[in-house]
C-alpha cells in the first residue's frame, strides 16, 4: 500500500480519482495548490505524488524543486494536458519523476503506481516472433508454411488443414484468419463432438421450436461467422449423412435454419482440419469426394514437431515466457535441457511439449530459478502409442519376421508361460517350441 | 500574444472536463466490474453529462473567439 498525495485544482477530478486509487488498495490524500501541498509534506512522508502542472499558485514544477530542496524525493508524477511538458522534465534529468498526458486512464495510474511488473512484462514479451501473431518457428519448413497462409489469406478460397494431433491446426486457422484481416468473427466449432442429432443445429441454427427442447431461435455456425471465418475441426468426423446437407451449403453458399423455410445468405471462409491422411481419406469412404473438393480448395500440411526440430527450443522459450509472465516467476532454460527437448521425438506434437513444459513448471521448486524436467519426458500415449506401432505389420517384412514377433508378444503376455501362449496362438506346444528352436529364441523364456 | 494566451487558456478549460470524463468512465467500470453499489455510477454519470456541456461551452468560446478574429 502506498501514501499518495494528489496536488490538482479541479475538485471533481481529484475526488473520482481518490475513489479510484483507493479501490486500487492505497492511501490518498488531496491538494488544491502549492502552498497546500507543501503544507502535507511538513509532517508528512509520501511515497508518490501526482501533480497537475498548471496550479493556481503556480507550476507544478515549483513543487519538485522545493521538495528536492528540502531533501524529499518521493516518486512524483506530473499530470498535464500538453505532451511539451515532457521536454522540461527532461532538461531537469530527475530520476524519480514521471509524466502523464491527460485525459487520463485508469491504466495510467496502475502503471506508474506498479512499475516493476510492467517493466518486467516489457522485457519478457518482444524475444519471440509470433508470425500471424500466433506461430512461433523459423525453420525452413514453417517458412514454406508461412508463405502459403500469406497467399491463400489474399483470397476467400476454402481451406483444409491436415496435420497429426497437436500439430497446430487451429493454430494455423486463427494464423489465416489474422492474415486475411477480414471484419467478421472467427468462430470454431468440432465436428466430431456433437452427436448426430445436434449437428445440424450448431452448423445451420434452428428455429424456436424446431425440436423439443428449442426453446428460442439459434443462429448457426455459419451465420455467426458472417464475414469472418468459420473454423470446422475434426471435419473428417461429421457423420456421413450429413455430410450432403454441409456440401448443399458449401455450394449455393445459402443456408437455411433447422426447422426454418428462409435461405440466408453464406458469405465467410471455411477452414477445415483433419488428422487423417489423404489415403485414409480416399481409402475408406470417411469424407464424399465431392465434399473434399469444395473444402479443400487449397489444402495445407502442418509439419509435425520432429519435422522441424529446430523450433523446439523457440517454442520452449515462448511457452516457459508465457508462465513466467503468468506465474511472476522468472524461470529460465539450461542448454543441456534445450538438447534433451530436442532429441525427444514429440509424438503428441506442440501439444505434447506444451503440456510437458507446464508440468515441468509445476514441478520446479518455486524459489530457484531452473526448471527442472522429469526423467522421463514420454507421457502414457506416447509410450502406448509406440508399443502399438512395434507391434503394427508392415509391407517388406517376411512372414517369418512376423510370426517371430507375434510369438515374442504374446510369450511377454504371459510372462513365458508356454502352454498359454500356445494356446492364444491356436498351435500346440509342441508347435511353439519348434518356432522358438528355429528363430533361436527358447533360452529366453527358459 | 495575448489572444493566443486567452486561446490556451480556453483549451485548458476545454480539457479539464474531459479529463473529468475520462476518469468518471473508469470509474463506471469499476464499478460495474465489481458489483459495487450503482450509486456512485450514476453520481459518476451525472459528472460525465455535466462535463459535456461544460466541454461544449468552451469549444462554443473558442469558435466564438475565432470567428471574431
Amino acid at each position: 500500500m502506498l501514501n499518495i498525495l494528489l496536488v490538482d485544482d479541479d475538485s471533481e477530478f481529484s475526488d473520482v480519482v481518490c475513489h479510484i486509487v483507493e479501490f486500487l488498495g492505497h492511501n490518498i490524500n488531496t491538494a488544491a495548490n502549492l502552498a497546500e501541498a507543501q503544507e502535507w509534506f511538513v509532517n508528512n512522508t509520501f511515497d508518490h505524488v501526482f501533480l497537475d502542472f498548471m496550479l493556481p499558485d503556480g507550476s507544478g514544477l515549483h513543487l519538485v524543486e522545493h521538495l528536492q530542496s528540502i531533501g524529499k524525493t518521493p516518486k512524483i508524477t506530473l499530470i498535464s494536458g500538453h505532451p511539451s511538458v515532457k521536454g522540461k522534465l527532461a532538461e531537469m534529468c530527475a530520476p524519480n519523476v514521471g509524466h502523464l498526458v491527460k485525459p487520463l486512464q485508469r491504466e495510467d495510474i496502475e502503471r506508474v503506481l506498479s512499475p516493476k511488473k510492467n517493466t518486467e512484462k516489457k522485457k519478457t514479451t518482444p524475444t519471440i516472433n509470433k508470425h500471424f501473431g500466433t506461430l512461433i518457428g523459423e525453420s525452413p519448413i514453417m517458412q514454406q508454411l508461412y508463405t502459403m497462409i500469406e497467399r491463400v489469406a489474399n483470397t476467400n478460397a476454402n481451406v483444409m488443414l491436415m496435420g497429426e494431433s497437436g500439430a497446430g491446426k487451429e493454430v494455423v486457422a486463427q494464423a489465416i484468419h489474422n492474415a486475411s484481416k477480414c471484419e467478421g468473427p472467427l468462430v470454431a466449432t468440432n465436428c466430431g463432438a456433437l452427436s448426430k442429432e445436434l449437428i445440424g443445429s450448431e452448423l445451420f441454427g434452428h428455429e424456436k421450436g424446431a425440436f423439443t427442447g428449442a426453446i428460442a431461435r439459434k443462429e448457426g455456425v455459419f451465420e455467426q461467422a458472417t464475414i469472418g471465418t468459420l473454423f470446422l475441426d475434426e471435419v473428417t468426423e461429421m457423420p456421413i449423412d450429413m455430410q450432403p446437407n454441409l456440401l448443399r451449403v458449401l455450394e449455393t453458399k445459402k443456408v437455411t435454419r433447422v426447422g426454418g423455410n428462409k435461405e440466408l445468405p453464406v458469405d465467410c471462409r471455411v477452414i477445415s482440419a483433419t488428422n487423417r491422411s489423404l489415403t485414409d481419406l480416399a481409402q475408406n469412404n470417411i469424407i464424399r469426394e465431392d465434399i473434399y473438393f469444395r473444402l479443400a480448395v487449397f489444402p495445407i500440411d502442418i509439419p509435425s514437431l520432429r519435422d522441424r526440430k529446430e523450433d523446439i527450443e523457440l517454442l520452449a522459450k515462448a511457452f516457459l515466457e508465457q508462465l513466467n509472465d503468468e506465474n511472476d516467476t522468472d524461470f529460465k532454460w539450461q542448454a543441456s535441457q534445450l538438447k534433451e527437448l530436442e532429441s525427444y521425438e514429440w509424438p503428441g506434437n506442440v501439444r505434447e511439449l506444451r503440456h510437458a513444459i507446464h508440468r515441468a513448471f509445476i514441478m520446479s521448486d518455486p524459489k530457484g530459478k531452473v526448471i527442472t524436467l522429469p526423467e522421463n519426458l514420454e507421457s502414457p500415449f506416447s509410450r502406448v502409442n509406440k508399443q502399438t506401432q512395434a507391434n503394427q505389420v508392415s509391407a517388406g517384412q517376411t512372414i517369418e519376421e512376423v510370426e517371430k514377433e507375434l510369438i515374442h508378444a504374446t510369450l511377454d503376455k504371459v510372462q513365458g508361460n508356454k502352454t498359454l501362449a500356445a494356446q492364444m496362438l491356436g498351435i500346440s506346444t509342441k508347435t511353439l517350441y519348434n518356432r522358438l528352436n528355429a528363430y533361436g529364441g527358447i533360452g529366453e523364456y527358459n | 500574444m495575448a489572444n493566443n494566451d486567452k486561446i490556451n487558456k480556453l483549451i485548458h478549460d476545454a480539457r479539464a472536463p474531459l479529463n473529468r470524463i475520462s476518469m468518471n468512465a473508469e470509474l463506471i467500470k469499476l464499478v460495474l466490474e465489481n458489483d459495487m453499489p450503482k450509486d456512485k455510477a450514476l453520481v459518476a454519470l451525472d459528472q460525465i453529462i455535466n462535463s459535456c456541456q461544460q466541454c461544449s461551452d468552451s469549444l462554443q468560446t473558442i469558435s466564438d473567439l475565432d470567428s471574431v478574429k
